[in-house]
């Protein structure tokens, strides 16, 4: 409707809010990191020393070159898990196909740390596997450091690939491959000619959020790395260290992470935008049934995979139930460390449900309205509005935990220690999420559904309430629900903005791994798993949603 | 149960001319059609009318009342949309009451209303049903239910058939027309379809490039087009460019096109030699039949088509193609091609148009 209201109707006041909460929550302490990278601390003066410093130092550069290569070796070892799962799951039967995927998503949505945090119980300097191992005379390398960062990324990000590449071999018209055969070619080329040329673009795209991920992902090189630094690790360091505490490197190590993240998002846009191949699906594939030896393989390496990513989910509920005594596990089992989180902490947990539940509520009021806005009032400003608001894609948490705290430390905002920061925290690194999912939920909404409420007398205020929201309905509340999950796992941000009244679950078992309550940590972690496990459970059961939902939270 | 007066209206897309100098007064209860090609403006125009646009320039009344600035939901104008448009989270009876909810209306009348409404589209018995279990007719069906069970001032439809299948695009096509003519509501149908245009309507404007070229009942449309546009977009019509020549004797006049020769009314056609002559498939006569010897012409058949209740036969003369029908053909009466085919053109039958304006040259009186 290009009806030119004189009166400033209710979407002009939504994009002023969304305007204001670009400019309160991400511009404003995003240009408190850049004025801390670019100043000298005791003059106050422009200055490029911070970066001199970075490039000139072989420590910063060390750590660019870490984070780069456990990206890059994530990435492969990915698609070395992905690509075979996500193609044996589509196009060959494989029993209990829904599960292997269920599983995958659930390693996928689990709070980063804890694969980490298992990985270490497992084969860390007294893991059992490392015990069972040296029993039989092998030793296996250390876990601590490039070897256990990329063994915990890799099997948590791998189902990125499985998903896309599933999704986009489910989307290719058969008559595409038969018209290959039936032109002469065999399998084997058409598999080359037609199949991999269509599902590269999303094969791309999954690499690249891969990739994103594990240069992002602050919590498994915190607990895993030990002394090998990547860039989020390195910049927590900086900003946090008692000594030589130096923000202004911290914030140019940000700097450097979000170009890199920038970067990245460009790529991908990029490759999502050739995506649309295969559109007008008019013959699914088949699904092949496979025979003897064949069948067995592709079963072994499907159950295989996903079993490796599922073991150390499994490792921690298990060992969540073991007897402990204060931080030493006892033979037996218990319920102790449940029994220590409530009777210790439970104010940790009830803030992860508050902070969360509250930003949600959030995320899914101001996601939709600015959805809304984005999708169909297409004016100048809200041109302007979309691309800001996309900016904490580009923005890793601790990048926005130091800017946070820089901004949100002094007047006249004055945040520090409230539970508002942490709220606000999730509600900003949610909310882009919610936008787009809003919007792209508009999209396929008929405009012409609106025309007609319209038409028949409704005020457009009306029409949105009794047209537009029912519809977008469930859509939303999925979208709410993995928010609400990804915000209980939160951890890279709030971990630099947390007090003590305000520590959540994830903040928790990061502090009991340091201090060796492995216990409570595993009974903490158990909650989150369940927690997530039943969000998933709820999304696909009640909202008939697709993976899809998942690889886009 | 309105009329509807637009002056001088003028709407733009950025550089784009969508209406241009648009004048219409369409009288209470009747059913007026906007006929034209893809992209003429017809959409446009409707749109502005129900208020999803503002015109530029010039003003819109629906009756006495200026509408300019009233918003689209004020308007109580009943829109049916062509892909249906029907809430897809509402049962048949929710989508009809929809717009009698809003209006605040007594539960006993929203009821009552619902009902008259499916009972005129033919869908009693369907209250509970969903959208998605109706076909793409009975879906257009609620959407016109919904639309009348506002009784709205004007009725708006935007090619409503044309996602419908042949067979049903007639039966619904009907059916509209019956509902309106009973109801006595004032119609603005939009169609690229002139067929449909011609069967439905009590007038007819003929849009192009966002302007009208000409408003009139279907006989007068179709009979006596006022441009070569109007002619060619309404019917099926021969086009020759000509050139005009000496008189023949009363009220007729020579137009040559290359080695053929046509008598042709001379009327209005004064300050003119270089026109377009056209005429209409079925309006010549087979010469056997004919007595006048006046514009006798031989043709060679190229090829013909068989439409049942007409042959339709593809001459070639002299380097012009010209098709021509013949009514009620029997078996015998179907010619091969390369077969020679006479017939006759009656100089009445015969417009002439300005080849640069493309204007219909005729007498000043019209008619
Ligand atoms: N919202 C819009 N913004 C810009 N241009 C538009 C808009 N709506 C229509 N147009 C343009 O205005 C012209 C008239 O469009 P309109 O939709 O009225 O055509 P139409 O006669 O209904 O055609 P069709 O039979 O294809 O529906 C077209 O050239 C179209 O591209
Ligand atoms: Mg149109």
């Amino acid at each position: 409707m290009n009806l030119r209201g004189k009166r400033a109707d209710v979407w002009h006041l939504v994009t002023f809010i969304g305007f204001a909460i670009v400019i309160i929550f991400l511009i404003y302490p995003l240009f408190d990191v850049f004025q801390y990278s670019f100043k000298n601390k005791e003059t106050g003066e422009l200055s490029l020393a911070n970066w001199k410093e970075f490039f000139g130092r072989a420590y910063y550069m060390r750590a660019f070159g870490h984070s780069m290569f456990i990206s890059l070796a994530t990435t492969f070892f990915s698609m070395v898990l992905g690509i075979p799962l996500g193609f044996f799951t589509t196009r060959y039967k494989i029993k209990g196909s829904n599960l292997l995927t269920t599983l995958s998503v659930l390693a996928l949505l689990s709070p980063t740390f804890i694969g980490a945090y298992s990985w270490i119980t497992m084969l860390g300097r007294n893991g059992f596997l490392r015990n069972l191992f040296s029993s039989i005379g092998i030793t296996l390398p250390p876990i601590y450091g490039a070897l256990g960062i990329i063994l915990a990324d890799s099997l948590q990000y791998y189902p990125f690939i499985s998903l896309m590449l599933a999704g986009s071999l489910m989307t290719i018209d058969r008559s595409l491959e038969e018209a290959s055969e039936n032109l002469g070619a065999r399998a084997t080329k058409t598999f080359f000619s037609v199949t991999m040329p269509l599902v590269l673009p999303s094969l791309t795209g999954g690499a690249l959020i891969v990739f994103m991920m594990s240069l992002s992902n602050f919590g498994t090189p915190m607990i895993i790395g030990g002394n090998y630094l990547v860039l989020p690790t390195l910049a927590y360091n900086m900003f946090t260290s008692e000594v030589g505490e130096s923000p202004g490197m911290a914030s140019t190590v940000s700097i450097i992470l979000m170009l890199c993240a920038a970067v990245v998002i460009v790529l991908q846009t990029w490759a999502s935008s050739r995506r649309k191949y295969a559109s007008m699906l008019v013959n699914r594939p088949v699904v092949k049934k496979l025979k003897g030896a064949k069948a067995f393989f592709a079963h072994l390496i499907c159950y295989f995979i996903v079993g490796l990513s599922t073991l150390p989910l499994a490792v921690i509920v298990f060992y969540s139930f073991r007897n402990t005594s204060g931080p030493v596990f006892q033979p037996g089992f218990s319920l102790n460390s449940y029994k220590q989180i409530f009777f210790d902490v439970p104010k940790t947990v009830a803030n992860s449900f508050i902070y969360s539940l509250t930003a949600v509520v959030l995320i899914a009021l101001v996601g939709t309205l600015l959805g809304f806005v984005i999708a169909r009032k297409r004016n100048l400003a809200v041109k302007l509005l979309d691309p800001l608001l996309m900016i904490p894609y580009i923005v890793p948490g601790t990048v926005l935990g130091i800017g946070f705290i820089v901004a949100f430390n002094r007047k006249p905002i004055f945040l520090t220690g409230t539970a508002i920061i942490m709220i606000m925290t999730y509600f900003i690194r949610r909310l882009p999420y919610s936008v787009r999912s809003a919007a792209s939920i508009l999209k396929q909404i008929d405009p012409a559904l609106e025309e007609a409420g319209i038409n028949l007398g409704s005020p457009p205020g009306r029409t949105f309430r009794t047209v537009t929201l029912p519809l977008m309905q469930s859509g939303i509340i999925s979208g709410a629900i993995m928010s609400w999950v990804t915000s209980m796992n939160e951890l890279s941000a709030s971990v630099l903005l947390y007090v003590g009244r305000t520590m959540t679950m994830p903040i928790k078992v990061y502090l009991s791994v340091a201090d060796g309550y492995f216990g409570t940590a595993s009974a903490m972690s158990t909650i989150l798993l369940v927690v997530t496990g039943i969000a998933m459970f709820v999304v696909n059961k009640y909202f008939n949603r697709g993976s899809d939902t998942f690889i886009a939270a | 149960m309105t009329s509807i007066k637009i002056t001088g209206v003028e709407k733009r897309f950025g550089e784009l001319l969508a209406l241009s100098d648009i004048n219409l007064t369409i009288e209470k209860g009747e059913f007026f059609t906007l006929l034209g090609p893809s992209g003429c403006g017809k959409t446009t125009l409707l749109r502005t009318i129900a208020g999803f646009y503002r015109q530029d320039k010039g003003d819109i009344w629906l009756g006495e009342e200026l509408i300019n600035d009233v918003p689209a939901y004020k308007r109580n104008t009943g829109m049916v949309f062509q892909n249906y448009a029907v809430f897809p989270h509402m049962t048949v009876y929710e989508n009809v009451a929809y717009g009698l909810k809003v209006r605040k209306l007594p539960a006993q009348e929203i009821e009552e209303r619902v009902k008259s409404a499916l009972k005129n589209v033919h869908l009693e018995g369907y209250e509970a049903r969903t959208p998605d279990k109706l076909s793409g007719g009975q879906q257009q069906r609620v959407g016109l239910a919904r639309a009348m069970a506002i009784e709205p001032r004007v009725l708006l439809f935007d090619e409503p058939l044309s996602n419908l299948d042949a067979k049903l695009r007639v039966e619904m096509r009907d059916e509209i027309r019956a509902v309106q003519k009973a109801l006595g509501i004032t119609a603005v149908y939009v169609t690229h379809d002139q067929e449909e245009a011609l069967v439905i309507s009590d007038r007819i404007a003929v849009v192009n490039f966002g302007k009208i070229q000409q408003v009139g009942p279907p006989w007068e449309i179709y009979k006596n087009p006022v441009n070569l546009f109007v002619a060619t977009f309404v019917g099926k019509i021969n086009a020759l460019d000509v050139v005009l020549g000496e008189d023949l004797g009363p009220g007729l006049r020579r137009a040559q096109a290359g080695s053929l020769s046509f008598a042709v009314p001379s009327a209005g056609t004064e300050n003119c030699t270089e026109a377009v002559l056209a005429f209409r498939p079925e309006e010549v006569v087979e010469t056997d039949q004919a007595a006048t010897g006046a514009n006798r012409l031989s043709g060679t058949l190229v090829s013909t088509a068989f439409l049942g209740t007409v042959v339709s036969m593809e001459l070639e003369l002299g380097g012009n193609t010209i098709v021509i029908e013949r009514h009620r053909p029997k078996k015998a009466d179907i010619p091969a091609a390369g077969d020679k085919v006479e017939f006759a053109v009656p100089p009445e039958s015969c417009f002439i148009f300005d080849k640069q304006t493309g204007a219909r040259l005729r007498a000043k009186e019209g008619r």
